[in-house]
């Protein structure tokens, strides 16, 4: 039977960062890029989870979690008023549609 | 200094506590109330330097704390973010709408008490969120204040770069973590050529690569300088830039030998061939993309990015154990990015300062016939410019030589210390070409006729004393360097004295910390 180990985490997140850094790319809309984010976050969140069981046994990667938790939590609040304000000068959150700025 | 954790970090708090004020004090509907934020904000920077200052350098053995590292390198970051953080609020002192004072100037100090403890932290996850209190209220401050679509586009642009360079950041000390057992930077031991360490480092080089606007993540820097307000962004050439190069100095230290001096800066084969091409790249694109722009603060933009990559030239080079100031890299790097933030935060001011066809200075037009209508202001852009440019007698000068000599006399044996002066020489060329835009600024404030008119907008007095203090502190230190040297070489003093080890200086008992770890590993193994 097969164990689930340290491996199949650290694939896993692998797999998650790829996500989010595909979903970053593809998505033109602004919470779908926000979302994307939110997965690379959550990649790292699963990386130290999984390291503080299999690799430390202690408790402090899983408390950077927490910490990388709030921190998405807050990043998320000012993602949304920064949407809000593009919004009320666009009508849209569509990304490509700022394209004022180039050079 | 020694003990009580409140007592270590009363600048960091008083600089917090005020942001804190100020946010309030935005918020009261009279106009009295309004208004004192800009005071608040300058007296508790005021009072956080002195109280820095009072307590000087670390004793010659760092005092490591909660996670954090007293040492004579925060003491110099402390300084000197207080420093020109203090020009960074004169420079923002009128561009705000009085309703929006409250949470600038709030912001302002988010970022400086973020930048002071980032010097502090000891630990990756205090590490990590240091860079983020830097980063997000800078995320903030350049969507605010300005209703036009091109700030908001910044904004947002510079949001999801800046997002995304916290989670790579963040996934690559995951694997740090992994690899060394413990967030604890001092107590961690990476041997180079674990897999682990390798993508960890790679992936935080690259997070750190968005702060420090370093090739290949540069691509945001002109958009998001042309976006933001002027002053903003003379605050967005200091404030993240110190908190990237502050968290790649201590990524490095990682790498190195407890008898860092004796054995020499140890950069393992991948993370010197890393940096020694983004260092080379980002040189090379800031100032060959800079030649290219009509527009000042995109021109400016691409100096920042090239100023990055003279600093991780110095970075390279690193402390060498004898030689004096000319071939310590560290201390290069550590006067060289003070020296920027005042030069580039001078430049900014003078475009927040002129008015041109209704609006703030911007295009090269703009400039044009400044040093007849206005000589002032051209002397002052002039001398920040030739600063950037690297003219003596101003700090830009002496700058540039400590980075490039450092390189240069580096004298690591084979390849290592070839490719420096290789990376030197590739740095004194990318200085002739920068030339080509910088004096294109001054040629067109003092040989162009006037095409818009440009004026010095009236009762500015605030930013007026701030560019009158940057200029100064170019004059000075270029005349003078030896005062901020010597203090940029107290990290460095710091090395010779023998390796820290964790000092739980104010606990009952020499080591609880360590015994609770082991009981709690012993139940999970069983």
């Amino acid at each position: 039977m097969l164990t689930i180990g340290l491996t199949h985490y650290l694939i896993l997140a692998a797999f998650m960062f790829c996500c989010g850094l595909y979903v970053m790319t593809i998505k033109r809309n602004a919470v779908g890029i926000l979302i994307g984010v939110e997965l690379i976050l959550n990649a790292a969140s699963l990386n130290l989870v999984a390291f503080s069981r299999y690799k430390t046994g202690l408790l402090d990667g899983q408390i950077v979690a927490l910490f990388v938790i709030v921190l998405a939590a807050a990043e998320a609040a000012i993602a949304i008023a920064i949407f809000v304000n593009y919004y009320n000068n666009l009508a849209t959150i569509d990304v490509d549609r700022g394209d004022s700025l180039n050079g | 200094m020694n003990g009580d954790l409140f007592t270590l970090l009363a600048p960091e708090l008083i600089v917090i506590g005020g942001a804190v004020l100020a946010l309030l004090l935005g918020l009261g509907a009279s106009p009295g109330a309004r208004s004192a934020p800009r005071a608040l904000a300058l007296l508790s920077v005021f009072a956080a330097f002195l109280v820095t200052w009072y307590y000087g350098p670390s004793p010659a053995k760092p005092l490591e704390l909660a996670g954090m590292r007293f040492d004579s390198l925060a003491y110099y970051i402390r300084l000197i973010a207080l420093s020109v953080g203090a020009l960074v609020l004169l420079v923002h002192w009128h561009l705000p709408h009085p309703a929006e004072r409250g949470d600038v100037f709030a912001m302002i100090l988010f970022s400086l008490a973020g930048i002071m403890l980032t010097s502090l932290a000891n630990d990756l996850v205090l590490l990590f969120l240091t860079i983020e209190l830097v980063s997000i209220p800078t995320y903030i401050l350049v969507s605010i204040g300005r209703s036009d679509i091109r700030a908001q586009e910044a904004g947002l642009k510079y949001f999801f770069l800046g997002t995304l360079s916290a989670a790579l950041l963040v996934y690559g000390f995951s694997f740090l973590y992994g690899a060394a057992g413990t967030t604890n930077l001092s107590r961690m031991q990476l041997s180079p050529a674990g897999g682990f360490v390798t993508i960890g480092l790679l992936l935080a080089f690259a997070g750190v690569a968005f702060k420090i606007a370093a090739a290949p993540f540069h691509v945001y820097a002109a958009d998001v300088y042309q976006g933001a307000a002027a002053p903003v962004t003379g605050l967005l050439g200091f404030f993240p830039k110190v908190a990237g190069f502050v968290a790649l100095i201590k990524l490095l230290f990682l790498m190195q030998p407890s008898d860092l001096l004796t054995a020499g800066w140890n950069m393992p084969g991948a993370a010197f061939v890393f940096l020694w091409v983004v260092a080379a790249a980002t040189m090379t694109l800031g100032n060959v993309l800079g030649l290219m722009q009509t527009n000042v603060k995109r021109m400016l933009a691409y100096s920042s990015i090239a100023h990055s990559g003279y600093m991780l030239v110095a970075l390279l080079a690193g402390p060498v154990a004898s030689g004096g100031p000319l071939r310590d890299g560290l201390s290069a790097m550590l006067f060289y990015i003070v020296v920027y933030g005042i030069m580039n935060l001078g430049a900014f001011a003078v475009l927040a300062l002129i008015q041109a066809r209704g609006r703030p200075a911007e295009e090269l037009d703009d400039l044009a016939g400044l040093g007849r209508r206005e000589p002032l202001a051209a002397l002052a852009l002039a001398i920040c410019v030739f600063s950037l440019m690297g003219l003596p007698p101003t700090a830009g000068f002496f700058a540039k030589v400590y980075v490039f000599s450092a390189a240069i006399s580096n004298g690591a044996a084979g390849w290592h210390g070839l490719s420096l002066i290789v990376l030197a020489v590739i740095g004194l060329i990318n200085s002739a070409i920068a030339a080509g835009y910088y004096l294109r600024i001054v040629a067109t404030c003092y040989l162009r006729e006037p095409v818009a008119e440009p004026i010095a907008e009236p009762r500015t007095a605030g930013i007026r004393l701030g560019l009158l203090g940057c200029c100064i502190a170019i004059l000075v230190i270029g005349v003078w360097p030896g005062g901020l040297l010597y203090m940029s070489r107290l990290p460095f003093y710091d090395l010779s004295a023998p390796p820290a080890v964790a000092t739980h200086s104010n606990a009952q008992s020499p080591e609880p910390a360590e015994t609770t770890e082991q009981v709690y590993a012993k139940e999970m193994n069983s």
